[in-house]
């Protein structure tokens, strides 16, 4: 089930808030735990039974290291959860990629299994990891509910698209937590922004992926059209989703972390990933590269280190090459940056900077949305004129204008602009008694215009659902 | 105000929206038919063991909810006005909208489609009509005329005509573009006036040596109002409706109109239809695999096989006053292969292949 659906937004939403609500504090888990089992069982008929077997598998395996007697038989434990949880997302994920790679490499015909990706594995797995690792490192307590422990797996705020919400950040919620109307609003106001960010605007941007993809001829200009619709379509498709998650989460009284803090005004790649997708990113820092040594090695562990984990982001995201690309080419601007370009950069004016950043991220995308490397440069070959096409064309100029718009409200929402003239005018007593007036009114018009967009449109999907 | 205030405002906003859409929508009986989209609307789909399982249930429920959702229309004319008009979008699905005459962009031009249509005729041509007199005209879509001048994309049209002159054989082209202007076309729909377009029949008419001119006839202009045309749902929005003009006179109320489909006869304007899904129906009841218009008092009796859409309905009138019999065949909805079960084509006729631009831009549904 989508958030950005007609089934969620009127018939699941307000059925399971009126549940929630009424229900007495110790069975809210329960139904936050049934509720989540039906989005996912929505969405994912066959695979429930996956994740369902995941939650017992990792529940099970955490008693087992809770009550392992010796070192030996707490690490054999922990082992087999790590095998058993990584196992269900290798074979689903990945079996695929690894069956054809394979043939192509030793030229065998072997047929690989049609099995579909589940949705959300990828982030329910990397969330029954964080359980069992800071488990198994003394973090974080056992948790001997297993209700409690699947409504932390499959909480449907984020069960699959993000952020991946470690067990550590809701450890006590999940035991105990408030309520407060005060809370409730604020998730309601951080719902229907991240809604409207998906629905209005990284929806009508991603349709110029699909415009794009339908044309006959692709001018330079249109390449970089595509790109940077693309560029700013994910992100305001995935912060969209974070923010329905951080709401949806507060409304049920959990206070997730935050998953982006506006990427696009980084100055630096280094800057860029402190920015975006912040729980895979510290996931990947807390769960691999520190505990292979981090940066405190010598260079050339420190190389194979960063080669690790940006193999394993660029992975993570897909099966196929160029997301391992892509994930090795951010490896390669970090240390560049390191070596190189971090000292130029202080001496040189910050908007150098920023368009060095954009220029990358822009890059990194056309690589990410290909369909195979081949696609990938062929995209990039298209926009620095290697294709032969014209620079521009009627066709390009017309999407251009009637887009400019949309264009330009992204670009501004992608940076804290708008979030710090409010803040400014709110120290004026006057200027927040208007905000405060218009607040509700603003936000039942977006989530009109929202159910408007759905109900008149057919473009919907998330980017993040296929990871 | 308190923040308490302003916080208990929103959720109780947000509330009453979400439950009361949700409380309406359920109680609210299901619709059958949206006139303004003219399509059946989805019923709640069937249940099955399989269905569910492989996601199928829920998949056609959300398609379900989307179609019955309450006030739909409005909603779809809230999405319209804020992409036209707050977003500054210049198209909405694909319909714009230029000082009240709304279009659907036909952009690009398939190649493959006009080859594929200018073989179909090739294929008629050389199966049946030989030994007759055959021409072939173009009617083109109004964004022709409008779309290059507001900076839409619109196909190209050069090319269209001269695939199709470089690659039909045997059969006389009949220029119309020249004849048509935007003003000849409904402003909520696709389709040319009836009233505009005499001088387009006198052209047909000529062009196939025709000597009865559709303008050498008297005829009487009649009415019905309100017409909103087939872009008139798409573009959501309020539009004023267009009037519907027909031309009729003593000749074509005595003409007959026999469907071989359903094997009845009736009137060349059937105007109990204006209330119908697609008033334009009206014109020889609309769609039609096959029919024929039998005209007693024509002032020949050669007769006329027309292949046409739906543009073919509102001009076949206007034509028939030179013939006794006019034959219309939709390949949309007749295959080739069957013709010679209904038609004799060793007659002499006149034979006409009137297809506008969208259809030939789209001519793998000819069959």
């Amino acid at each position: 089930m989508l958030f950005s659906s007609i089934s969620f937004l009127y018939y699941f939403l307000p059925a399971v808030l009126g549940l929630y609500f009424i229900t007495p504090a110790k069975y809210k888990n329960l139904v936050l735990l049934l509720a989540s089992l039906f989005f996912y069982f929505y969405g994912e008929p066959l695979y429930s039974i996956l994740m369902v077997f995941s939650i017992i598998s990792a529940y099970l395996h955490g008693l087992w290291i809770n009550s392992a007697q010796t070192q030996k038989l707490k690490k054999a434990a922990f082992i087999s959860s790590i095998f058993f949880s990584t196992g269900a997302l290798l074979f689903f994920k990945y079996h695929i990629f690894f069956v054809n790679n394979f043939n192509s490499i030793f030229d065998t015909s072997i047929v690989p299994l049609n099995v579909l990706l589940p949705i959300g594995i990828s982030f329910y797995t990397f969330q029954i990891l964080s359980y069992t690792i800071d488990l198994y490192r003394g973090k974080v307590n056992i948790q001997k509910s297993l209700i409690n422990f699947a409504t932390y797996v499959s909480m449907f705020p984020q069960l699959i698209a993000g952020p991946i919400v470690r067990y550590s950040t809701i450890e006590e919620s999940l035991d105990k937590r408030t309520h407060s109307i005060s809370d409730v609003a604020w998730g309601i106001n951080r719902f229907i922004i991240g809604l409207a960010k998906k629905v209005i605007i990284a929806n009508s941007l991603g349709e110029i992926g699909v415009l794009f993809n339908s044309a006959d001829e692709k001018s330079v200009l249109f390449f970089w059209v595509a790109a940077i619709a693309f560029t700013l379509q994910i992100y305001f498709d995935f912060s969209g989703y974070s923010d329905m998650a951080i709401g949806l989460g507060r409304i049920f009284g959990f206070r997730f972390l935050e998953n982006f803090n506006y990427p696009y005004i980084a100055k630096s790649v280094t800057e860029f990933w402190r920015r975006w997708h912040i729980s895979l990113g510290t996931w990947f820092r807390d769960y691999i590269y520190i505990p292979m040594g981090g940066n405190r090695v010598n260079l050339l562990k420190w190389g194979r280190n960063i080669l690790v984990v940006w193999f394993l982001t660029g992975f993570w995201h897909g099966a196929e090459w160029n997301f391992v690309i892509w994930g090795l080419y951010f490896a390669l601007f970090l240390v560049i940056e390191k070596y190189f370009l971090k000292n130029l950069f202080a001496k040189l004016p910050s908007a150098i900077g920023h368009f060095y950043l954009l220029l990358t991220v822009v890059i990194s995308f056309v690589i990410f949305n290909a369909d195979g490397m081949g696609e990938a440069i062929l995209n990039l070959k298209g926009m620095f004129g290697l294709t032969g096409a014209p620079f521009t064309n009627a066709e390009t100029i017309y999407y251009l204008k009637s887009y400019a718009f949309i264009f330009i409200l992204a670009a501004i929402g992608a940076t804290p602009l708008l979030k710090n003239i409010s803040q400014k005018l709110t120290v004026y007593a006057s200027a927040e008694k208007i905000f405060n007036v218009i607040k509700p009114a603003v936000h039942v018009v977006l989530l009109l215009l929202v159910t408007g967009y759905l109900i008149d449109g057919s473009f919907n999907p998330f980017i993040y659902f296929r990871f | 105000m308190n923040k308490n205030i302003i916080n208990i405002i929103l959720v109780g906003c947000f509330v009453m929206l979400t439950s009361g859409f949700m409380l309406v929508n359920t109680i609210k009986p299901d619709g059958d038919f949206s006139y303004f989209e003219r399509r059946k609307l989805l019923q709640p789909p069937g249940y099955s063991p399989e269905k569910l399982l492989n996601g199928q249930f829920f998949s056609d429920y959300e398609k379900y909810f989307l179609d019955q959702f309450v006030f739909r229309d409005t909603f779809r004319g809230l999405k319209a006005f804020t992409r036209l008009h707050l977003l500054n979008q210049k198209d909405n699905n694909g319909i714009y909208i230029i000082d009240g005459n709304i279009n659907k962009i036909e952009y690009p031009l398939d190649e493959k489609a006009i080859l594929n249509a200018a073989e179909k005729l090739n294929q008629v041509y050389e199966r049946y009509l030989k030994e007759l007199n055959v021409s072939y005209a173009v009617i083109p879509d109004k964004n022709y005329f409008i779309a290059d001048k507001y900076g839409y994309p619109s196909m190209d049209y050069d090319r269209l005509l001269e695939i199709l002159q470089n690659n039909v054989l045997d059969m006389q082209y009949i220029d119309l573009f020249a004849h048509l202007s935007i003003d000849d076309y409904y402003r909520t729909d696709i389709h040319w006036s009836q009233e505009k377009i005499i001088d387009v029949a006198d052209i047909i008419l000529a062009g196939m040596a025709n000597r009865y001119p559709a303008s050498d006839f008297e005829y009487t202009e009649k009415e019905l109002y309100p017409f909103y045309g087939a872009l008139y749902g798409q573009a959501a929005l309020s539009i004023s409706p267009d009037t519907l003009f027909y031309l009729t006179n003593a000749m074509l109320e005595k003409a007959t109109v026999y469907d071989y489909e359903t094997m009845t006869e009736s009137k060349v304007y059937m105007t109990e239809l204006f209330e119908g899904v697609d008033p334009y129906d009206i014109f020889l009841s609309g769609a039609k695999a096959l029919i024929t218009i039998e005209n007693p008092e024509a002032a020949s009796d050669k007769e006329l096989i027309l292949f046409r859409d739906s543009f073919g309905s509102s001009i076949a009138p206007l034509l028939l006053g030179g013939y006794s019999k006019i034959t219309m065949v939709d390949l949309r909805y007749i295959s080739t292969d069957l013709l010679d079960n209904y038609i004799d084509f060793t007659k002499g006729q006149d034979v006409l292949f009137l297809y506008s631009t969208q259809i030939l831009n789209n001519s793998f549904m000819l069959r």
